[in-house]
Formats: structure tokens, C-alpha cells, sequence
């Protein structure tokens, strides 16, 4: 199953409906990689609200997917991680380190608004 | 009534205790009793039946001047239905039918123990004076042949033992019932999750953490990060005395769970004790944002959430008269 990417401005959306295969989540790390670029894109949000497991290689994607994209000029949010999901993660080892995390969608644009403020005030400098 | 005798009521305490017939047959083979000793048990029925009154009155005599026995004989009703059941018992003991009837009376007499809370140690000595009353009848009935008379006391003993310890299991259970009461208290006063400002929740901690309480601290936390909104959570410690670091290692957890919620975690009130311990315990503590106090953590976390608080005017001197 593919990922829908919705583009709002100069934000992506993919909203993961459903479990997804490993050959499915690098589909959608490259398609990510590629429009983000090809879009001028500054913001990603990758919405896992109805995932009810993140195993190891999905989170190691999805940080892949925040690290490249950053690479190629855009920050990434991971938003709507549930609370089991998340205890499960933890006690996994798979932290997200460096990820910027929210509670959902709405939240996960504003982090973006704030993150962007960041740079934009470090690019003025 | 009160005490609990009616059959419902042991039925339900049996199968919480969870006294099956598979359970009733496995303490008959623990004590050993066999098909044998029920023929020799039938053999001294009526000795028993015929001598109860004074069998009852050795069993009470022995308890009455026992000061671990007094709540139980300090009250006259009570007093008269345990020497009820101790009859229905003794009768019941040399019947030869030890199945899930003769288990239920049991469990009646023995809950009425537990609820009136006499020591075991009581109970131990009342029944021993009991099981060596019947030994004197029995001797002298087969004064004529030790042997035998020794291999029926020893049946009869088989029966005692299994008494003993169904009472003695009742006994605890009904100890530990108020223990299983108190912790489900103290789970439910424990883990308090109060949103004080719109997307900031507190989350006071108070007493000892183990590994059970802190897992209740993390499932009643995340779901209240989601069910709130919640941003920032301060998670006050001042009530810990102490902590180890499975404890800690759990917290941890929590905390970074949180901060997969995309929500941020202050821990305030850290007492030099728990900090001395967890420096000590080498555990990772660069992911922690701690704050001293719990109003510090409080302002911080406005400040992060863009609140200013204010005081609304000077306080006006006092009126001069």
C-alpha cells in the first residue's frame, strides 16, 4: 500500500493509514527525499496516528526519513505516536533521537512554524 | 449473617481460595489418606459422636485462657457459633466423607477465625489439646491392642492435618485480603494526573516507587498527555525518599515515551538523596530536564508554553486612619 503525500504550501503530509511493509516505508522514504527537493519543500509531516505498532526498521526509516530530508533542506515532525506504541518503543531502544516529535497533526505544524522561526532567525544573522 | 455463614458466602471464598475438587483430592493425598484409614475412622464413630460435648469443651477450655484467643470468646454469639461448627466438625471428622461438603463447613469455621483475627498460633495449640483428647478415648478403647489403636489415632490425625492446613490457609488468605485491599488503596490515591493550565499537566509522586507503581505512573501519564493535549508535564518528586534504578530506569522511560507523545517531561524536587543515588547508580541523566523546586518547574514550563503570570496591581498600602 502506497502512502498518500498531500502538499499544503511548502509542507508534505503523509498520513500512514495502515501497517505498512518494509518495501512499502522505503518507497515512501524515497518518494519524501525526492519531492521534498524537487518542491522546494521546508517542512515534512510523517502522521502515524493509526499505526499500533512501530517496529525497529519502521522507526529506523522514519528517522532516516527526518535526517535526509534535513540533508536536502526540510525539517521533518513525527506526529500521533500512540501511548502503547510509544512505551513499546522505548523499551526497544528505539528512541527517535533527534526527531522532532508531536502529539498530532495540528501540533506537528506548529512545531514546524517554531522550527522554521529558528532557522530563519539563524539565517538573518 | 454476620459472620458469614451462609453457604453462598463459602462457596465464593472457595473458589477465590481456589479450592477445587482436583485441590481437595491433591491435600487428601498430601496428608495420605486412604481407603484404610476411613475403615478405621468408621471404627471409632461412635466414640467420637458419643463423647462431642466433652471433645467441643476441651477444644474452647484450652482457647478460653488464651489471651490470642480473646476476640474470639469475648463475644458471646460468636462464641456460640463457632462451638456450633466445632460440633458439626467433630461429628464430620469420623464420618468418612471428605469432599467439597466437609470442605465448605470448614472454610465456614476457619473465615469466622480469619475475620476475628485469632493467631494461628492459638489455634495451633486448641487443636492439638483436641486431636490429643481423642487420642486418650482411642487408647483406651483399644487398651487391649496398642497397635491398633495407635493406626486409628494416626487416620483420625490424617483428617486433623488436613484441617489444619485448610484452616491455616484461610487464615492467610483473609490476612492478605486487607493487604490486597490497601494496595488497591494506594494504586488508586497513587498516580493523580491534574492538568493545572491548559496543555500543562502536573504529576505529583508521593511514597515509594516500585516497579508495579511506576508502570501505573507511565500508562495513567501517556494516556493523559493524549487525552489533554498536554505539552509540557512537571513531575514532581519531592514525596520520593528513595529510588533504585530499575525505578529510575523506568522513569526514564516514561519520560522519553513522553517526549515521543511530543510532550516535555520537568522533574522537579529532586531530593540530595535520590540525586546523590542516581548519580551513583551511573544511570544516563542527560536526556533529563530537571528543575529544583516544583515552582520552579511550574514557571519554567509557563515560560515554555508562553505564559507570563502577573501580578495584577501592587498591593495597595494600608489605609491610614
Amino acid at each position: 500500500m502506497t502512502v498518500p503525500i498531500l502538499k499544503q504550501g511548502d509542507v508534505l503530509i503523509a498520513s500512514i493509514q495502515a501497517a505498512l511493509s518494509d518495501r512499502d516505508l522505503a518507497a515512501l522514504r524515497d518518494e519524501l527525499a525526492d519531492r521534498v527537493g524537487r518542491l522546494r519543500i521546508r517542512g515534512v509531516v510523517v502522521d502515524v496516528t493509526a499505526l499500533d505498532v512501530l517496529d525497529s526498521f519502521a522507526s529506523r526509516t522514519i528517522r532516516g526519513i527526518a535526517y535526509i530530508t534535513k540533508l536536502r533542506g526540510a525539517d521533518t515532525v513525527v506526529v500521533g505516536i500512540q501511548p502503547e506504541v510509544a512505551f513499546a518503543m522505548v523499551q526497544l531502544g528505539l528512541t527517535l533521537d533527534g526527531v522532532t516529535t508531536a502529539l498530532d497533526l495540528e501540533e506537528g505544524l506548529e512545531a514546524l512554524r517554531s522550527l522554521r522561526s529558528r532557522t530563519d532567525h539563524l539565517g538573518a544573522r | 449473617m454476620a459472620y458469614g455463614t451462609n453457604a453462598t458466602a463459602q462457596r465464593g471464598l472457595m473458589k477465590e481460595m481456589g479450592l477445587s475438587d482436583q485441590d481437595i483430592e491433591r491435600r487428601q493425598k498430601i496428608v495420605g489418606l486412604e481407603p484404610a484409614d476411613v475403615a478405621r475412622i468408621g471404627q471409632i464413630r461412635d466414640l467420637v459422636t458419643g463423647n462431642v460435648d466433652d471433645l467441643v469443651k476441651a477444644f474452647f477450655g484450652f482457647l478460653s485462657v488464651l489471651e490470642e484467643a480473646r476476640p474470639l470468646l469475648s463475644n458471646r454469639t460468636l462464641t456460640e457459633e463457632v462451638q456450633r461448627l466445632k460440633r458439626e466438625h467433630l461429628i464430620a471428622m469420623v464420618q468418612g466423607q471428605y469432599g467439597s461438603a466437609y470442605f465448605e463447613q470448614r472454610v465456614a469455621l476457619g473465615s469466622i477465625y480469619g475475620k476475628v483475627g485469632i493467631e494461628p498460633r492459638a489455634f495451633l495449640g486448641a487443636f492439638q489439646e483436641l486431636l490429643k483428647a481423642i487420642g486418650i478415648l482411642i487408647m483406651k478403647r483399644f487398651e487391649g491392642g496398642p497397635t491398633d489403636g495407635f493406626a486409628t489415632f494416626v487416620s483420625i490425625q490424617k483428617v486433623g492435618f488436613m484441617d489444619i492446613g485448610l484452616i491455616v490457609d484461610v487464615l492467610v488468605f483473609e490476612r492478605e485480603r486487607v493487604i490486597r485491599q490497601q494496595q488497591e488503596a494506594i494504586r488508586e490515591l497513587s498516580t493523580p494526573v491534574l492538568q493545572i493550565r491548559d496543555r500543562l499537566l502536573l504529576l505529583p509522586i508521593i511514597g515509594v516507587i516500585d516497579t508495579h507503581r511506576a508502570r501505573l505512573v507511565t500508562d495513567s501519564l501517556l494516556q493523559a498527555i493524549r487525552n489533554n493535549r498536554a505539552k509540557v508535564v512537571v513531575m514532581d518528586v519531592t514525596g520520593v525518599s528513595t529510588i533504585d534504578s530499575k525505578v529510575a530506569n523506568h522513569l526514564l522511560q516514561t519520560i522519553t515515551a513522553a517526549r515521543l507523545m511530543g510532550a516535555l517531561v520537568i522533574v522537579t524536587g529532586l531530593s540530595s538523596d535520590v540525586a546523590q543515588s542516581l548519580v551513583a547508580l551511573g544511570i544516563e541523566l542527560t536526556k533529563l530536564n530537571t528543575v529544583g523546586d516544583l515552582q520552579g518547574g511550574v514557571e519554567e514550563a509557563e515560560r515554555i508554553l508562553g505564559y507570563r503570570v502577573r501580578q495584577v496591581a501592587e498591593l495597595a498600602p494600608p489605609p491610614l486612619v
